[in-house]
């Protein structure tokens, strides 16, 4: 409960000083590159996206798990696509480790975060194909091929 | 992602060249599956996901099922049989009366009346209107009674740190997890369980899965095609997974 | 005519640091092993996917039973208004609250998320006896609190009898659903029958009995409180009426799941083959709680204190026994889960009765949790007006007449 109150009232101190903590301009990721640093803006705008991501996030959490929505822009599995960082090697790094997306707010902020306890922190494993069903071998050989081509387009995407 | 050095340009022809193949392919697909959920769409409960399993057409020794729903959801273990997780896993089984032995696959049976919902205290067990009964692992707190109250051992319980889930598959430790007919391909469209596509992959076809309401489904094939029956049927659960052949 | 007055628990106070700092050690031990069963995650106790709930549960569910149990006297003192009973009454309701609380943070405490205790206490299934149970739990803690109000405040001791039927009613509801959490099981062969309520409000009113004689005759040890002859007496008659009243529901219990065709085997199991859960059974259960005990009260002629205090701690060691079997030896029984089929082989233990190792971690947290209740007792009984004190005159009839006058 302490715990909890101090966090609520790091919560609200951030909220009404946006501009001590925001970084615009700042590179997102100090550590290697992420594909939202080619991007002009998040989902939303970005002072937005600082004040209230976990409102976005707890929002879709639920509409996810309880009915089944699986809307990309407020999915974190998208966020962390977009905003992992990926080394000069093309490795992804967990986006909960120091420097990273994550961390480097939360720290500041001295928030807690409990997602990637349960979570991927680096987009890991097959991705789910949008719309395919499966009816036939033809359909069936399609499946692999398409998950193959993803998984490349992927990779590509990941490393520019 | 996978581990992989910088592209060299030979490797950037030919990924490009996948990529642009993909633009031939992907629509062709999506005609074929118009009716499939958007996604943003919520779940309805006029899709009701079932799954059929021969008993007779599952092979002994063979695991593909398993080691599907291991990739699919990320389910490595610690090599602790008894603490590692299980949705699915295969048991062979005797009959009393003449002594035949078969091999059947165990997953969570997607009651319509599931114990383990009633007796969650924090509502985290619940029962999607699809019919997918499912752990919310948000509110999970970790008092294993669904574990108790479940007929089928179908749940475990993560019982230590886990590092290396896939994006697909949250889970973490302290909370129980079971078989979700693979809830996130479904609401991407994809009418197959992990299961059931390696199943047909191996080409046993012991598992049947989709949509009760479609008339068309493979599960409504197997349905007609073969007397199923429910196991634990003095319970009343009406579970979603049925079986023929035993 | 004589005064009764309540005090506080007089001691010296070397001997009370000694006490306190004893207790307070092994609640930290208890601390540093829930602590390190979260971080580490339960793979670390003996607890695994095949016994769900092992030794934490069994310390808590004996706790919280003993906490239903021990307001036994008070309710005797307010709901059938025995005078003789009243001096004695607020202590009983402290002893529940600290056994409580402590069964409670057991509870707490061994689940996966003890972190998300804040969603358990907001998010409730109102279909799912556990969460009634948190409520049933949480309230009595307000009742005994409320109760115990009454009882020391002299303003507002007019509502003593009605605050202690309620608190009454309130623990008896409160051990049903402990019962039914087990009761409600019904795919367990073990479980899945009502009987399991009463027997669990029977077993309550022994333990708390014995478990409320021996902290008196502890407290007693150091201070002369007013415990007369005829209170101990009594206490001996409910404990050998309780002994043979919880005999009977054991027996009832076992007949009952032997007349359902669907639970003989387990039956089979635990009376006859079931290895250490049948020796556990016959040997700790029965013998040890409840044969030996009635032996030692009856052949006992002269009445005498010793052999209420073996019977004592032999009926304890037999409660967790009993606990032991009720839980453990209920889950490691595998589940039936074809009719016309016996499993040979899975990768799950399916097949194969479950054992059951428990580790020094889950020892370690159920040793805190009962130094818990204790402690929550010595500083309640050393603070606050608990224990009944006699100003002048000897003759027990004649002192408890001017209690709560």
């Amino acid at each position: 409960m302490h715990q909890l109150a101090i966090r609520l009232l790091l919560s609200i101190l951030i909220l009404v000083t946006p501009n001590v903590f925001s970084h615009d301009g700042i590179n997102h990721s100090l550590i290697g590159k992420s594909k939202a640093d080619s991007q002009e803006q998040c989902v939303e705008p970005t002072e937005i996206m600082q004040k209230e991501h976990f409102v976005f996030l707890y929002h879709q959490r639920d509409k996810t798990v309880i009915k089944g929505v699986r809307t990309k822009n407020h999915s974190f599995a998208n966020c962390i696509d977009c905003h992992v960082s990926y080394d000069e090697k093309g490795k992804a790094i967990p986006i909960n480790s120091e420097g990273q997306f994550c961390q480097t707010c939360h720290v500041q902020t001295a928030v807690n975060i409990d997602c990637f306890s349960c979570h991927a922190s680096v987009p890991r494993g097959r991705k789910s194909v949008a719309k395919i069903t499966l009816e036939n071998e033809h359909n069936f050989h399609i499946t692999k091929l398409t998950n193959e081509i993803i998984n490349h387009v992927g990779d590509y995407s990941g490393e520019k | 992602m996978k581990n992989k050095p910088t592209t060299s340009r030979r490797d950037f022809i030919v990924k490009s060249l996948t990529a642009i193949s993909a633009v031939y392919f992907i629509p062709d697909i999506i005609t074929k599956a118009e009716s499939a959920k958007p996604l943003a769409q919520e779940v309805t409960s006029d899709t009701k996901w079932a799954m059929s399993i021969d008993v007779d057409k599952c092979a002994k020794g063979c695991t593909a099922c398993v080691d599907a729903c291991v990739e699919e959801n990320g389910l490595y273990g610690f090599d602790r049989p008894e603490t590692d997780s299980q949705w699915i896993r295969k048991l062979t089984i005797k009959n009393i009366k003449d002594d035949k032995i078969k091999v059947v696959p165990m997953l969570c049976q997607h009651c319509e009346n599931p114990p383990c919902c009633d007796v969650c205290p924090t509502g985290a067990s619940f029962r999607r209107v699809d019919g997918i009964v499912m752990v919310n692992q948000h509110t999970c707190i970790g008092c294993r009674y669904c574990m108790m109250a479940c007929p089928f051992k179908a749940r475990s319980f993560v019982h230590e740190n886990l590092t290396e889930q896939v994006t697909n598959a949250p889970r973490g430790k302290g909370c129980v997890e079971s078989c979700n007919f693979c809830a996130n391909r479904i609401d991407h469209g994809i009418s197959t369980t992990a299961c059931e596509e390696a199943c047909m992959k191996e080409g046993h076809n012991a598992i049947s899965f989709g949509d009760l309401s479609d008339t068309k489904s493979r599960v409504n094939s197997a349905l007609k095609k073969k007397d199923n029956r429910r196991l634990r049927s003095d319970l009343s659960l009406k579970q979603r997974v049925t079986y023929s052949g035993i | 005519m004589d005064k009764i007055v309540f005090r506080k628990f007089i001691i010296d106070s070397k001997t009370f640091w000694t006490m306190f700092f004893g207790l307070g050690f092994f609640i930290l031990v208890g601390f540093l092993c829930s602590h390190y069963m979260e971080t580490e995650g339960h793979y670390v106790t003996g607890m695994n996917n095949q016994i769900v709930w092992g030794l934490p549960h069994i310390f808590a569910v004996l706790l919280i039973v003993i906490a239903s149990g021990v307001l036994n006297i008070a309710s005797i003192s307010s709901v059938f208004d025995k005078k003789l009973y009243k001096p004695l009454a607020p202590l009983s309701a402290l002893l529940a609250m600290a056994f409580l609380i402590s069964g409670l943070a057991i509870l707490v405490l061994d689940l996966g998320r003890p972190d998300r205790l804040i969603v358990a206490m907001t998010t409730y299934n109102f279909k799912s006896i556990f969460a009634w149970n948190i409520f049933l739990y949480s309230g009595f803690a307000a009742v005994l609190g409320l109760y115990i109000w009454t009882m020391l405040d002299r303003n507002v001791n007019r509502f003593s009898r009605p605050a202690g039927i309620f608190a009454f009613t309130w623990r008896i509801i409160l051990t049903t659903g402990t019962g039914s959490i087990f009761g409600f099981l019904i795919s367990r062969e073990a479980y899945g029958t009502a009987i399991l309520a009463p027997l669990f409000i029977i077993m309550s009113l022994l333990y708390g009995t014995v478990v409320y004689y021996l902290i008196l005759r502890t407290i007693n040890y150091f201070q002369k409180t007013l415990v007369s002859e005829e209170i101990i007496s009594n206490l001996r008659k409910l404990t050998i009426l309780f002994l043979f009243a919880n005999l009977y529901f054991l027996v009832l219990y076992h007949v009952t799941n032997l007349y359902i065709a669907k639970h003989q085997a387990f039956e089979k199991f635990i009376l006859l083959d079931g290895g250490v859960y049948t020796f556990a059974f016959w040997f700790g259960q029965v013998i040890i709680g409840l044969i030996l005990p009635i032996y030692f009260l009856l052949s006992d002629k002269k009445k005498s204190e010793s052999s209420m205090i073996k019977s004592t701690f032999l009926i304890l060691i037999g409660s967790f026994i009993a606990m032991y079997v009720i839980i453990i030896a209920g889950q490691a029984y595998p589940l039936k889960i074809f009719t016309n089929y016996e499993i040979l082989e899975s990768s799950f233990f399916d097949n194969v009765v479950h054992s059951y190792i428990p580790s020094i971690y889950e020892f370690g947290l159920g040793l805190g949790g009962i130094a818990l209740s204790l402690i929550i007792v010595l500083v309640g009984v050393a603070n606050l007006d608990f224990l009944p004190t006699i100003i002048k005159g000897h003759k027990p009839e004649d002192k408890t007449d001017s209690v709560s006058q």
